[in-house]
């Protein structure tokens, strides 16, 4: 479904990715981990339109996407949740819905309203408020929601228990694994990476902006000198 | 004495930047007024005193950034000021029969009237320029816009000092332009000069980077102020030689109008740039004279033309070149470069500070987030101590309240005796903690030899008592020697980032602050970093605090690593002991459910 | 008693112009982060409109919809042809790019009209005078008030309800998450402008039933009061330009009203006081009275 090829992406005077490159298949969930710094958010960003790369391209379902306004992307059905949420703090709950459903029809965003309330209850029972009073766990169900409303065939979410108590890091990984039995296509950029990686099927490694590792979550998740990845190099 | 022969030489190269500009205009000038008579004269004559409003504007936006419109105020008050003074008692005493303060005895001739508006001005202006200086954001802007209207009022109702919308003439004209060339020159040394004294420098820092000059020890206030108050003298002589050049004072005469022109001016040719000032008053008073000549003298006594004309230069210099024409090429620079010396070492060698720095049990809490829970640490002097931990767990928050960014709700910071809990990074700065930033804060526009030859500065008033190197120096052992002139913008990113590192080490400090320098940088690039962090520490004497999300980088160069999760300490100790303890591994991989 | 009750009314219904202009540019501040100060200008275009059309047969019967109408169109075009390429621009550009399009319009009104003012007439109610217990109200105040008042329940439920609003709302706090979204960046921006220019044009038709003349800089005066009325507000907050009017046009009346009894001599001075206590506000708090929140990552 996502074919990200060898991009170069760079803010002014950095290069924060080197010629990167990842697939995404129809049904996965794909997990993308490393350290701090290492160019995960570039890569989402890179993908969802945000930014445009130097070098390379991004192809969806076939079609050439490189450097698209990510208003065109969600038309196509890609949608970013993007990192820290970036939720709207002066727009309700019911608001920042509408607005992620912005692309579609009425009606349709009426039925997918609806839906929202059933799948988070907690975001039903606070309609009308105003986001910033949500807590971290609520306001991360409200990012995930609205991205929900463009009906997405690919999510992408970038750290989404960034901050988050571990009760309501435990509700994310359900969320997403619920997601997963939708149907949905998935890519997680997770700062948890040992339950991310028992959770996709399919996991990379980043580490100072290159895909140094790849293979299956399990594969990954049993290789011991992971967090020698992490550190990089020998002392 | 050192100190005034650099002053002399200072004060040369600004006579011959002044000089050498006024020389082209001159020549400029006599070309046009060969050909014609008075009025050539005359347009000549608004020139020059639109030079000094100019140069009196750029003293302070050109050097502080701040957007001002309402400096023709006070170009209004010196002009009256002129006025009231200037004119003969006899016609005085019937223009303005009921004159207060005593003014109707006070007479001065023209070079009396002219100080004597500056002085006025310069004292009123400098109240006000406390407000503005104060002020951050587009507060300055607004309160600069309020005196255009203030001064407006005062002039057409206070009728007794101003005669109201009438205005005052008689006052003894200029005979020729000779001291209007004067004035222009003085204000051309004025300006070129101020950019060499060191106030100078630190309100051309602010204007870079208005976070990070303060956290390197500049005050935003009183480098502003010194500005807002220097440009109210010029921008007084250039009130007071054109009152003097017109023989009249009117509440037409300094408005918002003539304030955009002046604004004009001085962006077209390039506001950081005095060189830029001059060029852009030159073409925009030739234009403005072609398309006035263009209009109908028969019609009513608006300027329609040269309003086309001057929207439409603005409009064109935004949309193509908004930073002017010359952007920050300047002749004075020029010169600087060209005439650069570098100063003697004096060949100490660098002694470790005594000071151990402390930060105990610090809690910071946004709203509910609880960030710091009780956290600490310790850094010995000439000690490298490695800052790490996961996202979120509060090590930049730790950092930015050790520099005084942030206020902590519980702890101390203390550094040897000195208690900083509650200092303004001002003042952290200047007792001794240099930091650098995650996102880069250089100042871009200036070379990479004045940035740090501007904490050098810094050191020198507020850290006698260290070893300071020379910034020629630290750029050795940065290796920047070679780009020294460059702009530091223009540099490739591993060097900006050796450059804010050397300018940091500038200060003197006993201690190092440095966030996340290898952000960005690939593995050969961070193991580069750790030789230029060692090398300038060691150059200084001073200990590091580094916060980095590269743990390879931070084993290398660590004599300790503490390690931060959820706000507390979870683990401190080597870097063979933290590398090796299961729960810093687990905290970064993220537990099982 | 009479004269308190009068003065307040007198200051609500410039406080209302004040408020409608100052929403537009917190309107536009809040999606591009510029003052414009061109904004002025679309009274301007209001003003000459409505002399063109009067000159072959207008009335105030749809007078206001041309006002407003010439108003949304020159609002859209300046983003067109000016602001649209400035648009990542520092704040000093946009500034100044704002100034460079006011210049423009007061010269190109000049040789295109006439540098002097041009009248037209005025509708024949704006002056008659009614009495509610011993007081007497102008027509026209109460129009002003109302108008605005309709105005303004009129965009509260345009932002609140239309998705057009919401997505301005939204681009406003954070534009790279609402183009996440799917918010197209062109059209919230175009369509923010285009309805700053309704509220001007709303402001303008009260401002030329009251004096009905064209003249090229008469845009100016209103604009600089009006971005001072936004500025105390908090740029970017849409009650805060509202509150921000109001208290300016009931400050200049109140102090024009009373002052003069409280110090003789000192009624000369009272726009100058109103500026330099506006001043003193900008000090003390430099963020206006409702504090839109930014976050400043070091």
């Amino acid at each position: 479904m996502l074919e990200v090829d060898a991009i170069t992406t760079r803010y002014g005077a950095i290069t924060a990715l080197h010629e990167a490159s990842l697939e995404v298949r129809a049904g996965e969930m794909v997990a993308l981990v490393g350290p701090n710094g290492a160019g995960k958010t570039t890569l989402l960003n890179t993908v969802a339109g945000l930014l445009r790369p130097a070098a390379g391209s991004v192809r969806f379902d076939g079609n050439d996407i490189t450097g698209r306004e990510p208003a065109r992307l969600v038309r196509a059905g890609l949608a970013l949740v993007p990192e820290h949420r970036r939720i709207f703090k002066d727009l309700t709950v019911e608001e920042n819905l509408r607005l992620g459903g912005c692309t579609a029809s009425a009606a349709d965003r009426r039925i997918r309203l609806d839906e929202a309330a059933e799948l988070f209850p907690v975001l039903g029972s606070k309609w009308t408020t105003s986001a910033g009073f949500l807590s971290g766990g609520e306001a991360q169900q409200l990012a995930v929601a609205r991205a929900l409303m463009s009906n997405p065939r690919l999510l992408l979410l970038d750290e989404p228990t960034l901050g988050l108590a571990p009760t309501m890091v435990d509700v994310v990984f359900d969320l997403l694994q619920r997601l997963r039995e939708q149907g949905r296509t998935l890519l997680v950029v997770e700062q948890n990476a040992t339950r991310a990686l028992a959770l996709a099927d399919r996991a990379y490694l980043l580490r100072t902006g290159r895909i140094i590792a790849t293979g299956t979550g399990a594969e990954l998740a049993a290789d011991t000198s992971l967090f020698d990845s992490f550190i990089g190099g020998e002392s | 004495m050192g100190g005034f022969s650099v002053g002399l030489v200072r004060f040369t190269r600004s006579m011959l930047a002044s000089a050498a500009l006024v020389a082209v205009v001159a020549t400029l000038a006599m070309a046009y007024t060969s050909g014609g008579g008075a009025s050539r004269q005359s347009l000549i004559a608004e020139m020059l005193s639109n030079f000094i409003l100019v140069l009196g504007m750029q003293v302070f936006i050109g050097n502080t950034g701040v957007l001002s419109f309402g400096h023709v105020a006070f170009a209004q008050i010196a002009a009256y000021a002129t006025a009231v003074v200037g004119i003969p008692l006899a016609a005085k005493a019937k223009a303005l029969p009921d004159i207060p303060f005593g003014l109707e005895s006070i007479h001065y001739g023209p070079l009396g009237a002219t100080l004597f508006a500056v002085l006025v001005t310069v004292i009123i202006g400098g109240i006000f320029g406390i407000a503005v200086s104060r002020a951050s954001g587009l507060a300055p802007t607004m309160i600069t816009l309020a005196a255009l209207f203030v001064v407006e009022q005062l002039v057409k109702n206070w009728k007794e000092l101003t005669r109201g919308a009438g205005g005052l003439s008689g006052i003894p004209r200029l005979e020729g332009n000779g001291w209007l060339w004067v004035g222009a020159f003085v204000a051309l040394l004025i300006a070129h000069f101020f950019q060499e004294t060191r106030i100078g420098r630190f309100a051309i820092a602010t204007r870079e980077d208005e976070l990070a000059a303060p956290a390197l020890g500049i005050r935003l206030f009183s480098s502003r102020w010194a500005a807002w108050t220097l440009s109210m003298g010029l921008i007084a002589l250039g009130g007071s030689l054109r009152a003097q050049s017109l023989g009249s004072v009117n509440p037409k005469q300094f408005t918002l109008d003539s304030g955009i022109l002046i604004l004009v001016m001085l962006v077209v040719g390039g506001m950081r740039s005095i060189s830029g000032a001059v060029l852009g008053t030159v073409l925009i008073t030739a234009g403005n004279e072609l398309f006035r000549q263009l209009g109908d003298p028969q019609r009513l006594d608006v300027e329609r033309f040269p309003d086309l004309f001057l929207g439409g230069t603005m409009l064109l210099v935004m949309l193509l070149r908004p930073g002017g024409l010359l952007g920050d090429r300047d002749l004075a620079s020029w010169i600087r470069r060209r005439t650069y010396r570098r100063p003697p070492q004096s060949g100490e060698t660098p002694q470790q500070g005594v000071s151990t720095l402390v930060a105990t049990e610090i809690e910071v809490r946004f709203g509910g987030f609880v960030a710091l829970d009780g956290a600490g640490l310790t850094v010995r002097p000439g000690e490298v101590v490695g800052l790490i931990g996961p996202n979120g767990a509060g090590k930049t928050t730790l950092f930015n309240v050790i520099t005084g960014i942030v206020h902590e709700q519980g702890g101390r910071v203390t550094l040897g005796e000195q208690d900083l809990s509650e200092s303004k990074p001002v003042e952290i700065a200047r007792a001794g903690l240099a930091r650098t930033f995650q996102n880069l804060r250089l100042f871009k526009n200036l070379s990479v030899r004045e940035n740090v030859a501007l904490m050098a500065l810094v050191a020198a008033r507020h850290r006698p008592h260290r070893v300071r190197p020379d910034a020629d120096t630290l750029l050795d052992d940065a290796g920047l020697t070679q780009w020294a002139d460059r702009p530091a913008g223009t540099l490739d990113y591993g060097n900006q980032r050796r450059l804010e590192l050397a300018r940091a080490a500038a200060l003197a400090p006993d201690f190092l602050l440095l966030d996340e320098p290898t952000s960005g940088m690939s593995d050969q690039e961070s193991l580069a970093m750790v030789e230029s962090v060692r090398s300038v520490a060691a150059r200084v004497g001073a200990g590091v605090l580094v916060i980095d999300h590269d743990l390879g980088f931070i084993t290398r160069i660590s004599d300790h690593i503490v390690v931060l999760n959820e706000g507390r300490i979870l683990a401190e100790g080597t870097p063979a002991e933290v590398r090796s303890n299961p729960l810093v591994a687990a905290a970064y991989l993220g537990s099982s459910a | 008693m009479t004269k308190l009750i009068q003065t307040i009314v007198d200051g609500l219904g410039v406080g209302s112009t004040y408020a409608l202009l100052a929403l537009g540019i917190s309107l536009i501040f809040g999606v591009m982060h510029l003052v414009n100060f061109a904004h002025g200008e679309l009274i301007t275009v209001g003003a000459y409109t409505s002399y063109f059309f009067f000159l072959h047969g207008g009335s105030w019967w749809w007078m206001p919809l041309v006002i407003i109408g010439s108003a949304v169109l020159a609002s859209v075009a300046t983003e067109l042809i000016a602001f649209r390429w400035v648009r990542n621009s520092s704040p000093f550009t946009l500034l100044l790019t704002s100034f460079a399009l006011e210049r423009l319009s007061h010269a190109v009104w000049q040789i295109a009209v006439s540098p002097k003012q041009r009248a037209f007439p005025k509708p024949a109610w704006v002056f008659n005078q009614f009495k509610i217990a011993s007081v007497s109200f102008e027509v026209m105040d109460v129009v002003t008030i109302a108008v605005t008042a309709l105005t303004l329940a009129l965009t509260a439920v345009i932002f609140k309800r239309t998705l057009f609003g919401i997505s301005v709302r939204g681009a406003a706090e954070d534009f790279d998450a609402a183009r996440l979204m799917g918010v197209r960046a062109n059209r919230v921006i175009s369509g923010a402008f285009a309805f700053a220019g309704f509220l001007a044009g709303v402001a303008a038709t009260l401002i030329l039933m009251r004096s009905p003349a064209a003249e090229p800089s008469m845009g100016s005066d209103w604009l600089l009061k009006a971005v001072i009325a936004a500025v105390i507000g908090g740029l970017g907050s849409f009650s805060g330009a509202v509150v921000g009017g109001l208290v300016l046009g009931l400050l200049e009346t109140l102090t024009r009203a009373y002052l003069p009894e409280v110090a003789v001599g000192w009624d000369k001075f009272s726009t100058a006081i109103v500026f330099v206590l506006i001043a003193v506000f900008f000090v003390v708090r430099p963020d206006g009275i409702f504090k839109v929140s930014h976050a400043e990552r070091v």
